[in-house]
C-alpha cells in the first residue's frame, strides 16, 4: 500500500522522531510505514489521520 | 556540573560489552592453559555474571538517549532485558553449581534432580520473558517484528531437532542432550532478527 506520510511530514518539517511522538509509536515504526515495509493496522493508520488532520484516504491509496 | 552529568551518563554499553568479553576471554585463556583449574574458572565466571547488570544499565540509557533508541517506546523492552539479564544470571549460577555438585561429590538422587532442574527453569525464564514482551509491547510494528523472530526462531529449533533425531536414529551423528533445542532457538532468534533487518529494516528488540 502506498502512502503520502513522507509528503505531509516533510509539509509540517517534522522529523520521523517527532512524528513517532506524536503517534506514541518507534521512530522504526515510522520508517517501515513511510518506506511502504509496513501496512499500519486500522486504529494506527486512524491515529496517523487523527495526528495529520486529513482523511485516512487521503494519506494511504491503493497500489 | 560536569561531575554529575558523567554520574548520570557513565560509560558506554561498547565499553562494558567489550570488558565483559574480556574478561571471558580471559578465563577461558586462563582454564584453557591450565593456569587455573575448573572450579576457579566457575567462580571467577561470576565477575562477567555481575558485569552484565552495569552493561544493561548503559544499554538501557543508550535508548533512552537516542529516542526512541534501537526500537520502540522502550518500557517493555526495558523490562525485558531486566528479566533477561536476571534470568541469565540466575543461569549461570545454578549451571556452576550444578556442575560443581556433579564433578566434587555424588548428591543423591533427589538433591541431584533439583540442580539439574534449576537451569531449565532459569532458561523457561527467557522463554517466558520473551513472551512477556510480546504481550507488552505496545509498539505494534515492533511487536510483529518479536512475534516474527521468534516464529523464526521456533523454526528452525523444531526443524534442527526433528532432523537431527532421524540422524541419530539413523547412527548418522553423535547424540546430542535435549537442550541443544533450547540453543538451537537462541541461534534461530540472531536469524529472526537478521531477517526483520533484511526485510523490515529494523532488527527488532529481541
Amino acid at each position: 500500500m502506498k502512502n503520502r506520510l513522507k509528503v505531509l511530514r516533510a509539509e509540517r518539517d517534522w522529523s520521523q522522531q517527532a512524528l513517532a511522538d506524536r503517534l506514541e509509536v518507534s521512530r522504526q515504526s515510522v520508517n517501515a510505514i513511510e518506506t511502504g515495509r509496513y501496512d499500519p493496522s486500522l486504529p494506527l493508520a486512524f491515529r496517523i489521520a487523527d495526528v495529520f488532520e486529513t482523511p485516512i484516504e487521503a494519506i494511504f491509496l491503493r497500489d | 556540573m560536569t561531575g554529575t552529568k558523567e554520574r548520570t551518563t557513565g560509560r558506554t554499553a561498547r565499553f562494558w560489552a567489550g570488558l565483559l568479553l574480556g574478561t571471558l576471554g580471559a578465563i577461558a585463556g586462563l582454564a584453557l592453559s591450565g593456569a587455573i583449574d575448573a572450579d576457579t574458572a566457575l567462580v571467577l565466571m561470576l565477575v562477567p555474571v555481575i558485569q552484565t547488570i552495569p552493561l544493561m544499565r548503559a544499554a538501557g540509557r543508550r535508548r533512552d538517549g537516542v529516542a526512541g533508541g534501537l526500537c520502540g517506546k522502550g518500557e517493555a523492552q526495558k523490562r525485558y532485558t531486566k528479566r533477561v539479564a536476571l534470568f541469565t544470571a540466575l543461569y549461570l549460577l545454578s549451571f556452576g553449581l550444578l556442575t560443581f555438585a556433579t564433578t566434587e561429590s555424588d548428591p543423591a538422587f533427589a538433591l541431584r534432580s533439583v540442580l539439574a532442574v534449576l537451569p531449565g527453569l532459569a532458561v523457561i525464564g527467557i522463554f517466558w520473558a520473551v513472551g512477556r514482551l510480546i504481550v507488552e509491547e505496545q509498539d505494534e510494528f515492533i511487536r510483529m517484528l518479536v512475534v516474527r523472530q521468534s516464529l523464526i526462531a521456533t523454526g528452525i529449533a523444531l526443524s534442527a531437532a526433528t532432523v537431527w533425531g532421524f540422524l541419530e536414529t539413523a547412527d548418522v551423528v553423535p547424540h546430542l542432550d535435549a537442550y541443544w533445542v533450547a540453543v538451537a532457538w537462541f541461534l534461530g532468534l540472531f536469524v529472526g532478527a537478521l531477517s526483520n533487518r533484511i526485510e523490515y529494516g529494523s532488527w527488532g528488540a529481541v
